[in-house]
């Protein structure tokens, strides 16, 4: 699946992998990909995410708030669990639908801008394209326009901005 | 069932979102419980009966993890 990846866009999705094993997460999900580009010197879609809004702290909280939101329709207040983190668990976490429909979505706009291979600016236009899930609402919540900032990553994937290595 | 915040006036995608955010809470206290039960004690076996699963099922989920967390698990039989 992975022979169209350049090796930035590869990286990317081990990074995913370990920002989930680190967080004791079973599962590599969307927000795990969308982590994986706020790393710092994440080069220039980190930037871009940063300028809005959505550095490290501001993906965490996001991503937080929406868990908030969730459990509260069902009545339950996330500050009543004062739960450790989980921490790694040992077993490598495994690619869930939502991680898997985001790489699928990314290839998708490759092919339909004719692109051969698959840079992390697709990966990234991958998973800002989700209407349903945690990644969409994460970014509802914080205020994110997900049409106008995937306007911008095609931009600067437009003018050569991103310097992926392939 | 009254002074619940559920009902079916609450919007699909919170509701679809409320189960996936409970499950992600439930692995977390299962997780918790399971470091909690093991440091008292019990054994592998009376924690997977607790959780209603077999013994190498919670052993396979969490023993890493345990020991990670520096969780004495040498002198247990089971």
């Amino acid at each position: 699946m992975f022979n169209r990846f350049v090796k930035d866009a590869r990286k990317l999705v081990i990074r995913a992998r370990e920002t989930a094993c680190s967080g004791g997460s079973p599962t590599v999900e969307a927000e795990h990909l969308l982590l994986a580009f706020t790393e710092p010197r994440g080069g220039a879609l980190a930037e871009l995410l940063a300028s809005a809004g959505l550095d490290r702290e501001g993906v965490d909280l996001a991503i937080g708030a929406e868990n908030e939101r969730s459990l509260a329709a069902v009545g339950v207040s996330a500050h009543e669990f004062d739960l450790p983190p989980l921490g790694p668990r040992g077993a490598e976490p495994r690619f869930a639908a939502s991680a898997k429909l985001a790489l699928e979505r990314s290839m998708k706009i490759a092919v339909a801008r004719g692109d051969h291979r698959i840079e992390s600016g697709h990966v990234l236009l991958g998973v800002l394209d989700a209407s349903r899930g945690t990644v969409p609402r994460a970014l509802e919540l914080a205020g994110i326009d997900r049409k106008d900032l995937s306007s911008r990553v095609e931009a600067a994937m437009l003018a050569g901005a991103l310097g992926d290595r392939r | 069932m009254t002074g619940t915040t559920y009902s079916s006036s609450t919007d699909p995608a919170d509701g679809l979102a409320a189960s996936v955010a409970l499950r992600r809470l439930a692995d977390r206290v299962e997780s918790a419980e399971v470091e909690r039960a093991l440091r008292d004690g019990w054994s592998w076996s009376e924690v997977a009966e607790a959780l209603g699963v077999t013994r190498q099922a919670v052993h396979k989920k969490h023993a890493e993890r345990m020991a990670s967390r520096g969780v004495d698990l040498r002198r247990r039989r089971s």
